[in-house]
């Protein structure tokens, strides 16, 4: 199976993303510019995280229109797995695959370890977390104020489309637990098919116990093991 | 064919927290300005833009605004349209 990043102008964790798939976990990985029309037959995309664009506009606004995207929202329409991490989930959010938009963080660049807690197993990227898992992982982000009109608030909670939400260390939603003015705590979403998830925390940097945290590995050995067990909406593009 | 300018005024909605908005009253405050009830910071883009007529041009301004220049999520935004002439009246 191969693991395609997608590489913007401003991207920079995508080195970082490369890393994980490929160093840590063994997988086959390659890097995609944003100008490229294919996605070159992977199983799994990631849009990782950066300043795509420089973040002008809008973070993700100009990343949205990319040639790139094209291929990666037929993907995604055929039931393909997609990450988004950080700008990435900002980039999904402009593009449309999931709901909601992104503001400025309502109190400053925060850059810091958080606690999310693991709403829902049942995407591609969170099949091998128990619900309430409790992941140690960092944040490095200015924009990451989530934000959806009230009743795509409510919808998303009704469908169960909330992925993951930051907690205190006691796995509690609380303020103090939200480093960003997100609503309803929330750190990362999937759409309604479930298989396209954006999250503001970057799993990728905690995948090995020397870097701090080695809790986000589970959500990328998630997916592969959700590929490799066949997953029946699994499309090459 | 005319070229026309438009001004087009991207602003949050108002259900929408502006961080930035708030971190400028603040700063206001504490410079003296007592009276500033309230900033909201919103964008301002100014485009020229070719096109036959008037309502061709607020059409082209009015699709680039609501796929690129604003967010529809967070965001609304109004479009002044005038003849770089200066012929037309503004719209």
């Amino acid at each position: 199976m191969k693991f395609a990043v997608i590489v913007f102008p401003g991207s920079n964790c995508d080195h970082d993303a490369y890393h994980a798939v490929k160093h840590v976990l063994g997988q086959d990985a390659e890097f995609v510019w944003h100008k490229d029309t294919s996605i070159g037959g992977a199983d799994v995309v990631i849009l990782p995280g950066g300043f795509a664009h420089g973040d002008y506009l809008r973070t993700g606004a100009i990343a949205r229109f990319s040639p790139v995207m094209d291929a990666v929202s037929a993907f995604a329409r055929s039931g393909g797995p997609v990450l988004g991490i950080c700008n990435g989930f900002q980039v999904l959010l402009e593009a449309g695959l999931l709901d909601g938009a992104m503001l400025r963080n309502s109190d400053k660049y925060r850059c810091e370890y958080v606690n999310v807690r693991v709403e829902r197993t049942d995407t591609p990227f969170t099949g091998l977390c128990s619900a309430g898992d409790r992941l140690r992982i960092p944040i490095a982000h200015g924009e990451g104020n989530y934000y959806a009109p009230p009743d795509v608030l409510d919808r998303l909670e009704h469908n169960g489309q909330i992925v993951f939400r930051y907690v205190s260390a006691e796995g509690e939603v609380t303020d103090a637990a939200n480093p960003n003015g997100s609503l309803r705590n929330i750190a990362g979403v999937c759409n309604a098919t479930r298989n396209v998830v954006g999250l503001m925390p970057h799993p990728e940097r905690a995948c090995e116990p020397a870097l701090g945290s080695a809790d986000g590995r589970v959500v990328l050995e998630s997916v592969i093991a959700h590929v490799k067990a066949g997953a029946p909406l699994a499309a090459r593009a | 064919m005319p070229t026309f300018r438009a001004r087009v005024f991207v602003t949050l909605k108002p259900s929408v927290f502006d961080p930035q908005g708030r971190t400028i009253v603040e700063s206001l405050h504490s410079m003296g300005y007592g009276r500033v009830g309230d900033v909201r910071q919103g964008k301002y883009f100014e485009l020229d833009v070719d096109a036959d007529s008037t309502e061709s041009a607020r059409t082209t301004v009015d699709e680039v605004s609501h796929r690129l220049l604003a967010n529809p999520v967070i965001e609304s935004y109004r479009v002044e349209i005038e003849n770089r002439d200066g012929d037309a009246p503004r719209i």
